[in-house]
This record gives structure tokens, C-alpha cells and sequence, in this order.
């Protein structure tokens, strides 16, 4: 089909850059065999003024209706040939280009072949040019405002030049400071400025300049739009430090926590709330939170176990007993009885043994009863007139009643026992929880204002029913498991047989201590335990405990079972009994079978089968059945009207997450809906339990729990590290759990004096120097509590910006080259081997040394060498020149010599000082004496002298005299290369920018545009392009914001209609487009019932174009007919 | 005038682009190889040889000897029948030259053109273990030390003569020589991998006249 236009076809020489590969003039011969082509000539340099004014006369002359050029890559000169069109009236969309140079001549060397391809490339242009249709460009406006990402030298630059206008910046910045490794250095070359005296100025001006928003611990997740019309998501995570810092520092001497500092490369310690370094900006201090420790995740009340267990190490109990107050409404309980899901959890446990957390927490309160005697009751400013009733007053309703005193509510509590503190009081033996220490709990709760009342039992005394007509607003049932499973043999009516909680209850409450000489316990949990040992001290002569599986599968803590049988219990694993036989009414003895294990059942322990024939007559005259306990739940619902649901297991039934039973008003925890559990998960309970009561009662939705967060699953291989400074578990050095002293075992048997004696001081700060700090801060709240302004705010969540931007600036820098993958220099290995940044740290005044050139031990080195070319110029790592390296040697080289009186020695590979003033300070160097050596290193290597001295011994060939040496030194200073920044690969994806093979940004034009990107606005700076020095980063950063500044000023600009249009006479109105489109940019219009584009929406990604079952949508400049036409061109060549 | 003295600008001598043609089709048979146009001259390899001290020619400089056009030299030298091939000098290079392997061409060529060192005759060591090995299929030390005296030597044997006695008394010598099993394959191998080892015909680029000269190697 012939579209009878008149073409035009220039092939450009470029100089020989094409006409040495392709033979222009045969091409520009082929194309007049096309009727259409009117003018098919060469020419040396298409894109120069004659060129151009050739195609505009011809199109004159001739009048040209289509143009084609034929030469390099349309990145460089397709603008510059629409534009000549448009100057001659014709419409800059008729005009097509064909690349020549970068798609023949330069990837060819085969002279025909490479005219081939070009005859087609400019056969395919003039076949699809004549299907083109004249279009006008699309305006759209340039939002003012830029992002600048990163906040080293390069955007602090550009920020500042474009806040200078008066537009909008944002300066995004992964850590929580401004400066970049700049701020590290010391000195500057080649005129030694101080780095911190001449950055430190502009980053204060950063954050004075009011336009300038600064967004530090921040980072960019998402960039959509185009140029003039960025949106970009940004992710601020929590500084959980306000604004109103006033950098006192007060908080810093009181955190517990010591971590490597990254600021200082790791060579010197900070603490988990602190500032990179005093000239920070934001000058604000920030708390560094990995993760959350292990044990505070594991615990239901969520206590800040690495918190007090870090105030221990230091030696601060009393502040460490605060703190567990403070969370804990049953400390002394815990300390002592607690089950402690946190040491199950410890991440030390997977390097050797958990961290003795219960036993640390008894010894602060131990210490803090001591030496400050009783807990005052905190103060409540709160009051709130709703009545709260707690039925029953174990861990779960003191912990529930405690919550809600707290918060103001008054609290009544419901006691059946004339005791309190429920299965603490009656469960657990004195010897294990002495019940003085009880009361001390109890009177801190009475303090609190939380009333109490004993001997009512609810369905005797009262009923839930009479509670409600009481006003009570809510109430807590927790009445616990407290009624004895039966063991269903036959027998269990003869006199002697007794439930563990009846028993031990008796005991408890100083019923009786009446007991048998010899006495079966039946069942392998810790209440079976307690009655053995109770059984003990109550002067039965034989405890023997039977068990049905073995000690693996005995629910009771290992440490107790171990203390039972060193009392003299005996355990009798693999036996059940079948019968218990009497004499008169009373036990004789049990008839037992013994037991194998089959395979795992519902609850993950192996089945327990009987042996056939194994039955045996064992003689006993008490049998205690400690299987199990439940609720009673028959005094609920007894005569009472409210009815509450239960489960099949006599178990109340709640809902799992809000802890309300089927009566709205009604809520309820611990073991009557747990069944017997342990006394932590009750408290747990309680806690949520108050929770959800006080929001009831607030009439809020009962939802987003505060203490209810479900725990993720922690990965723990030998290479985990418990945070990012942390050696990983397989380099953690082992060291043994410190075990508390306990009574000697034949004296404790007798009498109920407590078992367990607790740590001393120094045990105690010893045991706790084991914890491995988890998650940097370990939430101890000390820096909280310090804080006069009250900036510390844990619950500061991470922050989600959205700005709108017309230009972005990337400046994200550059990392140091990783030394240790050069094994040879002994990097990590060797003392006394430093990186260049970490000597930069040590020559600054802030440094590990305050400046002063030491070498580990604390002298003064007697010879330093400093080795070039680390990483770079090495085709096993990178291989181009870092640029900087051999600059900054030089300047360590000085200021080694300047500081010390060491001899220098330097290698280099080539010495390249290029720039204004460099050459000069080489000469200064070498008029100064350093001894400069050319030839690389080949290794370094630790010696000893005669006399046990170690020195660093250096091997390389000084290659100007052709000889090998061994160089003694005392320190070795590796100038690493510079690699692109390590985000630099997200960075490129967000913003769909191209790397260089070497990683850094790709420049549009390694000359003549080395700041900008192939991306309309977006613009580069400083190393994230390229290695550069700092007046260089400063130029290009300055560069960027002046061709920034050029966009805002435009105000518009003009875009490639590149869109989709559908052609309203097809268009079913079918809707199939509209939801397929990814910009949302295709709406339905009713009244014609078809389908619209919106074109200030559409991307021109095509996805509609291939999706209309009707051909109705095309997409302009990329319609089916120029495609196709394209095609044909190829193929005929 | 000797053709050895024949200069045109731009040009080797005919004898030294000649050695450079056979050089380099050793090299080419090396993956890599052409590598050894990147040094920089770092000396790393001379710092890293654990037996440069014993080289009459550090590593660095044999490249730098092949750059200055003086294959003589290197052939001629001590180094490349020092080289204990321990690869340390390869694995670190930073040019990524083959250094160990290029060593390797540079001894290949020595045996192919016969340009030895003078006196130090560790090329005959080895054509004399191959030579062994072709007729025994296993080292054979007597026969060994005699291949290698005729071809070095002879009267050098006596100094040898207390150390023979102190091993023979010792019964340390094999006076037999059994031939292995299947002699014949071993040689068929032998034959095929001597054809691959020196120059394979299908891999040698043909060198064009103005790639033999300085423009070679930049």
C-alpha cells in the first residue's frame, strides 16, 4: 500500500564513526529505490548547523512531507532533528530516526554485514515514517518541590542551592544523621582543612533552612509518575525520641547498653540511645531498636526481662527492681514460681544456656526488699466511677484487679478461701513461695486501693446475677481449676486416697499435716511434685512418685523433678496403676502395670501402651492422685439467671482474643479457661482481661491489644547474631549459666524453710553479663525516666510520608570496599591493620583515640605502611581507580608524620595526583621524607622478634629497582576503593535507573551530561555516579540542583503524546479496558455509553491496546499500521 | 647484514617476531591468555613467588621482558624453570594475567625452539621423566638419572656416586624396571596429549604481520 508521501532520507557519516563500518553512500543509494523517497543523500555531520539546514531546505525545496535521519542513538539527536523539522513547518512527529552508529557501526566489524543491517534499520524508518501522523506535545507542569536521596556532602549541596530559591526540598537520609561519610573524616586534601569545620556549617544551615525538610532513619519505598510529576513514598522509621531533644545527654548515662558505634566504623562503644556524634543534625538523640528482645516477646505480661537483666549487669538493682514493678503486679510471685517462657525463649539458650532471668528477677527483688524494705503502692490520679467486680484472687484476678486499679477503676475482689492469693496461697508449697512474701504482694495491691473479700464464695455467698444488681459494671471471673481429676481406678472411695490440690491445700491453709509413711503420688506435673516433696516435710518415711511415661515427656520443670529426688523422692516412670486394693476401708497398696511408649498422640508426647502381664502389687498406705485439676464451674450457673457458656472440658468459653464470655459485661481468664496452666499465662490473662474491660467500659471497639501481639518465628542457625553488632552464635564465646545455691537436700526434706536461697551481688551481675542484649535496646526505660522533657516515646510507630515532587536528586553515595575479601592484607584478622575510614576515626578529635596515631596496645607505632589500590585497579574485585585513594594516603602519610615520629612507608601501583594543588602536596610528602615505594603489596603477615615483640611484616617487589623486600612496620592503613552505596540497587530499581558495569549510576552522557539520568528529572551527584573527591562532589551536586532549578523555573514542560486513543466509532463501550488499565487512566462515559482516556492519567504502556476485543484503541506514534510497516522494512532489508 | 639486524619502524626484528609468534600460540592455547597485554607492573607476583629470591628475572619482569620485545632473554632465563607452579602469583594478580600458565608457554617454547638458559638443565630433567614414563609407564630413578646424565652431562654422575651408594646400601633403588600394564595405551595417551600440548593446529589464530610487532601488546 502506498501513501504516495514525499520522503526525505539523510544518512549521517558522524565523522568515521559510522562511514568506517557502514558504506553510507550504498545505503543511501538502496533507499531510492523506494518511490516514496524523494531525497536519500549523506553527509559528514548531520546534527551540525549545515546538516540541520540541509533538511530544512529540502524540506523547502521540496516539500518534504516525512523525514528520516539515519545516524546515532535518538537519546542524542532526536530532539535536535524535530526541532529542525518544526522549524521548517513540519510537524516534529513526521520526523523518525534510525541508529546507525550504536546499533551497527559500533557492534560491527564485518563491513558488509554492518551495511546490511543498516540498509534495513533505514529501510524500516522510511517504511513506518510514511504512516506517521502529525501530533502536538503534551504540556504538564512542574511541581517545585525535589527530593534530594542522601544526605552526605553531594545532597546537602544540592539541597542547600535549591533552598537558596526558595523552592521545596526534601532531604531523605538512611541514618539518623546528615553528613555521610564525610562527617567521618578528619582532614581534608590537599589543604588540610578540618572536614567537621567546614561541613558542620552547612549541615546546621540544612536544618535552619525552613523549606528544607529533613527526613532522617528514612528511605524511599515507592516512586510512581514522571518528570515534573513525581510521587514518592517514603518509610521514616521511629526515632522514638521527639523533637523537643534537648540533647542533654542525660539519657545516654543511664542506658545499660554497649554496642559498637557506626559512626566510628565500630571502633568505639555507644549506647542503644544516642547520637552518631555530638555535631549530629538533627541534633536529636535516637534509640537504636533492631528488634524486640525474645524474652519480653515470650512473656503474656510482656515484662521487659533484657531491660532489668541489663541494669543488673551494671549493678543498678534498684533501678532494675523499679522496672520490674513497674510491669509486673506479682514480681516477688514470679521471681520465684514463675514458669518462665522467657528463658525458654532466650537466644542464649541457643548458644550454650538460657540467661537465669527468674533468678535474676528474685534477686533485684530480693536486694531491693533488703535494702529499701516494702514496694509503696504507686499514687493513681485516675478516678473513674464505673465498679469493677473480680471474682476469685489468683494470678489472673490479682493481675486483672492491679490493671484496672491502675487506671483508676475501683476494683472489688471476691475471695472463697480465707486467704488470698488463690492457687499461689493454697497450691504452692511454703518452701517454694513462703507465704509472708504473699502477703507482701497483697498488701502492695490493698495499698492501691483494690478492696477485698474473703470467705464469699460465689453461688453461696453471691451470684454473678446479685453482682450486676450491685452496679458492679463488669466482672472478672477467675476462679481457677481447683477441683481434682479423678483417676477412674477401682478403689479411689477407700480412705487414704486424696487429690494433690485437696492435699496441698490442706497443707496451705494449716488444715492438717496429717500423712501416711508411705505415700504414692500418681501423675508427672508439677502439682504431683509439690505433694511428693510436701509429703516429705509432712514426716511420710517413703514419697514415691509413678509416672506413666518417662522423664522426657513429665511436664513438671526438669530442675524441680531433680530437686524432689534429691530429697529422696523416688520417681517410677512407665508405671500406671489399675487398682488401688484396701484392707477395712483403707489403702494397702496399688496394683500396677507397666508401660511402653508407642507413637505420638494429639499433644506431641508418645502414647503410653500397657504391657501385657506386667501387673505388680506395690504396698502404700496414702495415694495422692495429682493428674490434673479442673474448674468448677457448677457455682456459675447454679441459681443465677446469667448463664455462661462452657466447653466440654467444664471450661468457660470466651472469645480467644477479647476474653468476653457469651455476657457482653462479662469477661474471664486464668486456668477456668485455660484449664490448669501456669501462673504467668493466668497473669497474661488478667492483663488482657483488664484490657479489654477497660475498653468495654470506654465504649471502645475491643480490638488492637496492646498486650497481644503475635510473636514471629526467629530463624537460629550458628550465623544468627541476635542484632547487626553481635557476633553471630557460632563466634559467641561460651560461658555457663551461673546455678543459684539451694538448701543441702537432707536438711530442706524435713522442714518447710524455702529451698532456694538466690544469687549474690557479684553471682547475680555475673549471670547477668550473659545476656546477649537482643535487639540493641532492651527496653529498660531508664532513658524514659531521665528525660526531662519527655522526648522518649516507645511507642512512636514508623511514619509513611507521600510527597509530591517534580525533580529527584540522587546522591546516595558510596560504601568503602569490603578489605576483608583481600585475605592477604589480614584485614579483621591482624591487630593493628586498619581500614581508611577507621583511621579517619582514629585521627579525628572525636575518634576512639582523640586523635592521636596508637596502635592497640596503646603505643606510638614505630613504622606505618599504607597500602594503595585496596580493591580497586584489581580485576578480581573492582577495576577501576577509586580516584581518591592515593590523595588521602598522602594525606594520612603527612599526618602520621605530622603527629608521630614514625617513618612512612607508601605503595603504590601508580601515583595519580591530578587535581589543583595535588601534585604539589606530593612533592610536600616526599620533601617530607615518606618513603614511597612503587610496587603492591603482595602480603602482610604477623612476626615475632627474638624477644616475643610481634611486628607486621610487609612482602612486595619494589618494582623500580627490580627487587623483593620485607618491610618491617607496627601499623598497616589500607586506602580501600570506593564501591557504589549498597542501596544503590534498590535505589536503581525504585527510580528505574541504569548502573555502569561497575555499579555506580549510569549518566546520560559521560561528558557532556555526567549529572543527569536517561530519566527526564531525575539527576545525579557525588559518588553515587562515580568515585570523586569532595570539591568534585560539590561541583556535580551543584550542577544537578542548577539543572533542577532550570526545570522549576520552566514551570512546564513539554511531553511525547505517546498516549492511547480509542477511536469512539469502534468502541463497544465493553469495559474491558477500564479495570485492565494499571493508571487507572480509562473511564466509561454513560452517556455514550463507551469508554474515554484520560490522557493526563495514561502512561502509554499499551496494556489497553492489546486488550480491545474491538481494535478500537491505538496508541498514538505506535499504531498497528507504522508497526507494521516497520516490519516490512526489516524484513525486505 | 645479519637478519637479526634487520629494523623497520614499527616492526620487530624477524628473529624476535618470530620467537613472539611462537610464544603467543603457546599463550593462545591458554583460556585467558591474551591477558598478559593488561600489566600494570605491580609486582605483585614477584611479591607473592615464594621463590623469587632464587629467579635470576622476578615475575614482574618477564612480562615486562616480553613487552620490550626481548624473547631471547626470556627464554633464556633461570626463572621459568624455577617457577615451582604454586599459583600464587595468578591468584593474585590484579590484572588477571595467567602468570603461572603463561610461565608454562614460556617453557613450551623454550623446548619447542630449544633456547635454554645456559647450566641450568631442568628442561632435560623433564625430557627425561617423560622419557621414562613413555618407556615404563612409572618412574624408573636409575634409568632416570641416566637419561638425564647423558643429556647433561655425563661426568656430573660422580658427584652423584656417595648418595647412590648410601641408598643402594639402604636397598632404596630399584635396580628392575617393570613396564605397567597396558604400556601401550599410557603412549597412545601420551602421543595424543603431546599433539594437544604443543601448538593445536585448529586453535592457532593465524597472526597477522602487523599483530606480531609492538601493536600486539600495545
Amino acid at each position: 500500500m502506498e501513501k504516495h508521501e514525499k520522503i526525505g532520507v539523510y544518512i549521517c557519516h558522524c565523522g568515521v564513526n559510522i562511514s568506517q563500518t557502514v558504506r553510507v553512500e550504498e545505503v543511501a543509494e538502496a533507499l531510492k529505490s523506494n518511490p516514496e523517497v524523494v531525497v536519500s543523500t549523506t553527509y559528514k555531520f548531520m546534527c551540525s548547523d549545515p546538516g540541520q539546514k540541509m533538511v530544512e531546505e529540502d524540506i523547502q525545496k521540496h516539500g518534504l512531507t516525512r523525514v528520516v535521519v539515519a545516524a546515532c542513538s535518538p537519546h542524542m539527536h532526536e530532539l535536535t532533528f524535530r526541532n529542525a523539522c518544526e522549524r521548517a513547518g513540519l510537524n516534529r512527529y513526521l520526523f523518525q530516526m534510525a541508529n546507525i552508529r550504536e546499533h551497527c557501526a559500533w557492534v560491527h566489524s564485518d563491513v558488509d554485514a554492518a551495511t546490511a543491517k543498516a540498509k534495513a534499520l533505514v529501510n524500516a524508518a522510511a517504511r513506518r515514517v510514511a504512516w506517521q501522523e502529525p501530533l502536538q506535545p503534551m504540556k504538564a507542569k512542574i511541581n517545585p518541590g525535589t527530593l534530594v536521596v542522601g544526605g552526605g556532602i553531594a545532597g546537602i549541596q544540592a539541597a542547600l542551592e535549591i533552598a537558596e530559591s526558595g523552592n521545596k526540598v526534601y532531604l531523605v537520609e538512611k541514618e539518623s544523621t546528615i553528613g555521610g561519610q564525610m562527617a567521618k573524616f578528619d582532614k581534608t586534601f590537599p589543604t588540610l582543612d578540618c572536614s567537621a569545620c567546614i561541613l558542620t556549617p552547612k549541615m546546621v544551615s540544612v536544618s535552619h533552612r525552613k523549606n528544607i525538610e529533613t527526613l532522617t532513619l528514612s528511605e524511599v519505598e515507592e516512586v510512581s509518575g514522571f518528570v515534573g510529576n513525581f510521587k514518592v513514598r517514603i518509610r521514616k522509621k521511629a526515632r522514638y525520641v521527639h523533637d523537643n531533644c534537648t540533647s542533654c545527654g542525660e539519657c545516654a548515662k543511664v542506658c545499660p547498653v554497649r554496642v559498637p558505634n557506626w559512626f566510628d566504623e565500630f571502633t568505639q562503644q555507644r549506647t542503644a540511645i544516642h547520637k552518631a556524634f555530638p555535631q549530629a543534625v538533627p541534633n536529636t538523640y535516637v534509640i537504636d531498636r533492631q528488634d524486640k528482645p525474645p524474652c519480653t516477646e515470650a512473656c503474656p505480661i510482656r515484662q521487659e526481662a533484657a531491660g532489668y537483666v541489663a541494669l543488673i549487669k551494671q549493678g543498678r538493682f534498684h533501678e532494675a527492681a523499679q522496672l520490674i514493678h513497674k510491669r509486673n503486679p506479682l514480681p516477688i510471685v514470679c521471681g520465684r514460681v514463675c514458669y518462665h517462657p522467657c528463658e525458654t525463649e532466650c537466644n542464649r539458650g541457643y548458644v550454650d544456656e538460657p540467661v537465669a532471668i527468674q533468678h535474676l528477677k528474685r534477686f533485684a527483688l530480693d536486694w531491693e526488699m533488703k535494702h529499701n524494705g516494702r514496694f509503696e503502692p504507686p499514687k493513681i490520679d485516675k478516678k473513674r466511677k464505673e465498679k469493677v467486680a473480680v471474682i476469685g484472687s489468683g494470678p489472673a484476678g490479682l493481675t486483672c484487679a492491679h490493671d484496672l486499679a491502675l487506671n483508676g477503676y475501683p476494683v472489688t475482689v471476691f475471695e472463697q478461701h480465707s486467704v488470698l492469693g488463690g492457687m499461689l496461697a493454697v497450691g504452692i508449697p511454703e518452701y517454694r513461695l513462703p507465704k509472708k512474701l504473699l502477703e507482701m504482694e497483697i498488701e502492695y495491691m490493698k495499698g492501691m486501693g483494690i478492696k477485698f473479700k474473703t470467705n464469699s464464695k460465689l453461688g453461696a455467698d453471691f451470684t454473678l446475677e446479685s453482682l450486676l444488681k450491685q452496679d458492679f459494671k463488669a466482672i472478672f471471673v477467675a476462679i481457677g481449676a481447683h477441683k481434682g481429676v479423678k483417676l477412674y481406678v477401682p478403689g479411689e472411695d477407700l480412705e487414704g486416697v486424696i487429690s494433690g490440690v485437696d492435699f496441698l491445700r490442706r497443707v496451705n491453709l494449716g488444715i492438717s499435716r496429717e500423712i501416711g509413711r508411705h505415700v504414692a503420688v500418681i501423675g508427672g506435673g508439677n502439682t504431683a511434685i509439690d505433694a511428693a516433696r510436701t509429703a516429705l516435710r509432712c514426716g511420710a518415711e517413703k514419697v514415691a512418685i509413678l509416672y506413666r511415661r518417662t522423664r522426657q515427656e513429665m511436664p513438671a520443670s526438669p530442675e524441680e523433678i531433680a530437686d524432689a529426688e534429691a530429697e529422696g523422692v523416688h520417681i517410677a516412670y512407665l508405671t500406671a496403676p489399675t487398682e488401688i486394693s484396701g484392707k477395712n476401708g483403707k489403702v494397702t497398696g496399688l496394683r500396677c502395670t507397666r508401660m511402653k511408649l508407642g507413637e505420638p498422640d494429639s499433644s506431641g508426647r508418645r502414647r503410653p501402651i500397657p504391657i501385657p502381664n506386667s501387673e505388680h502389687e506395690l504396698e502404700f498406705d496414702t495415694v495422692i492422685a495429682a493428674i490434673s485439676q479442673s474448674p468448677d464451674i457448677a457455682c456459675l450457673n447454679g441459681k443465677s439467671t446469667v448463664h455462661l457458656d462452657s466447653t466440654k472440658w467444664d471450661t468457660l468459653q470466651v472469645n480467644p482474643e477479647t476474653l468476653q464470655t457469651n455476657v457482653p459485661n462479662i469477661f474471664s481468664a486464668g486456668d477456668v479457661v485455660l484449664g490448669p496452666s501456669t501462673i504467668i499465662a493466668s497473669m497474661g490473662g488478667g492483663r488482657r482481661a483488664a484490657e479489654s474491660i477497660d475498653k468495654f467500659l470506654n465504649n471502645q471497639p475491643l480490638k488492637d491489644y496492646k498486650t497481644h501481639v503475635v510473636r514471629p518465628e526467629i530463624f537460629r542457625g550458628e550465623s544468627f547474631r541476635p542484632h547487626s553488632y553481635a557476633p553471630t552464635y557460632k563466634e559467641t564465646p561460651r560461658a555457663p549459666r551461673t546455678h543459684a545455691p539451694k538448701l543441702d537436700p537432707q536438711q530442706r526434706a524435713a522442714i518447710f524453710a524455702e529451698v532456694e536461697l538466690g544469687y549474690s551481688e557479684e553471682q547475680a551481675m555475673r549471670e547477668a553479663a550473659r545476656c546477649l542484649s537482643c535487639g540493641v535496646c532492651v527496653e529498660c526505660h531508664e532513658c524514659e525516666r531521665v528525660c526531662e522533657p519527655k522526648a522518649v516515646d516507645y511507642s512512636m510507630p514508623d511514619e509513611i510520608r507521600e510527597v509530591e515532587v517534580g525533580q529527584v536528586i540522587i546522591a546516595t553515595g558510596y560504601d568503602i570496599f569490603d578489605a576483608s575479601k583481600m585475605f592477604q592484607y589480614g584485614y579483621g584478622k591482624l591487630k593493628n591493620v586498619y581500614s581508611s575510614l577507621e583511621f579517619e576515626r582514629m585521627l579525628s578529635s572525636t575518634g576512639p583515640t582523640g586523635g592521636k596515631v596508637l596502635l592497640e596496645n596503646g603505643k606510638e607505632p614505630r613504622a606505618v605502611g599504607i597500602i594503595h589500590c585496596v580493591g580497586s585497579r584489581d580485576a578480581n574485585f573492582n577495576r577501576y581507580c577509586s580516584r581518591v585513594c592515593c590523595m588521602y594516603a598522602m594525606k594520612f602519610a603527612h599526618l602520621v608524620k605530622d603527629r608521630t615520629s614514625a617513618e612512612v612507608y607508601q605503595f603504590y601501583i601508580d601515583m595519580r595526583a591530578y587535581g589543583k594543588g595535588y601534585e604539589e602536596f606530593y612533592s610536600r610528602i616526599l620533601e617530607e621524607g615518606v618513603n614511597v615505594i612503587r610496587g603492591k603489596v603482595a602480603e602482610v603477615v604477623e612476626k615475632k622478634t627474638p624477644d616475643g615483640d610481634k611486628f607486621l611484616n610487609i612482602r612486595c617487589e619494589d618494582t623500580l629497582i627490580g627487587k623483593f623486600r620485607e618491610i618491617p612496620l607496627d601499623m598497616v592503613i589500607l586506602c580501600n576503593g570506593l564501591q557504589p552505596n549498597k542501596t544503590a540497587d534498590k535505589i536503581a530499581r525504585q527510580f528505574g535507573l541504569s548502573r555502569s558495569p561497575d555499579g555506580f549510576f549510569l549518566e546520560r552522557h559521560p561528558k557532556l551530561d555526567p549529572f543527569s539520568t536517561v530519566s527526564e528529572g531525575i539527576y545525579l551527584a557525588g559518588c553515587a555516579q562515580g568515585p570523586k573527591d569532595i570539591p568534585d562532589t560539590v561541583s556535580q551536586a551543584s550542577a544537578a540542583a542548577g539543572r533542577a532549578l532550570a526545570m522549576i523555573s520552566k514551570a512546564e514542560v513539554d511531553l511525547d503524546p505517546i498516549r492511547a486513543w480509542i477511536d469512539e466509532r469502534y468502541c463497544s463501550g465493553c469495559r474491558i479496558c477500564n479495570n485492565l488499565c494499571p493508571y487507572h487512566a480509562i473511564d466509561f462515559i454513560e452517556e455514550k455509553k463507551i469508554s474515554l482516556v484520560n490522557d493526563a492519567l495514561c502512561k502509554g504502556c499499551g496494556t489497553c491496546v492489546a486488550a480491545c476485543p474491538a481494535g478500537a484503541i491505538t496508541g498514538k506514534g505506535f499504531s498497528d499500521r507504522q508497526i507494521y510497516a516497520e516490519l516490512e522494512g526489516i524484513l525486505a532489508g | 647484514m645479519k637478519i637479526e639486524d634487520i629494523r623497520t619502524p614499527g616492526r620487530l626484528t624477524p628473529k624476535e617476531s618470530e620467537l613472539r609468534v611462537a610464544f603467543l600460540e603457546q599463550v593462545g592455547v591458554i583460556p585467558g591468555g591474551e591477558k598478559i597485554k593488561a600489566c600494570i607492573q605491580c609486582g605483585t607476583c614477584t611479591g607473592s613467588c615464594p621463590v623469587s629470591y632464587a629467579m635470576d628475572v622476578p615475575p614482574r619482569e618477564l612480562i615486562a621482558l616480553f613487552r620490550a620485545g626481548d624473547m631471547e632473554a626470556l627464554l633464556k632465563s633461570k626463572a621459568i624453570w624455577t617457577c615451582a607452579s604454586c599459583y600464587a602469583c595468578q591468584t593474585r594478580c590484579p590484572a588477571a594475567i595467567k602468570i603461572t600458565d603463561v610461565i608454562y608457554a614460556l617453557k613450551r617454547t623454550a623446548m619447542e625452539r630449544k633456547i635454554y638458559s645456559a647450566k641450568f638443565p631442568v628442561h632435560s630433567l623433564a625430557d627425561s621423566f617423560m622419557k621414562s614414563m613413555f618407556r615404563f609407564g612409572r618412574l624408573n630413578e636409575p634409568r632416570l638419572m641416566v637419561y638425564y646424565f647423558l643429556k647433561s652431562g655425563f661426568w656430573k654422575a660422580f658427584s652423584y656416586l656417595p648418595l647412590g651408594l648410601k641408598m643402594a646400601g639402604k636397598e632404596r633403588i630399584e635396580y628392575r624396571a617393570s613396564k605397567i600394564k597396558d604400556i601401550k595405551g599410557l603412549r597412545k595417551i601420551m602421543k595424543a596429549a603431546e599433539k594437544l600440548d604443543m601448538p593445536i593446529e585448529y586453535e592457532v589464530k593465524p597472526y597477522r604481520e602487523e599483530a606480531v610487532g609492538y601493536k600486539a601488546v600495545g
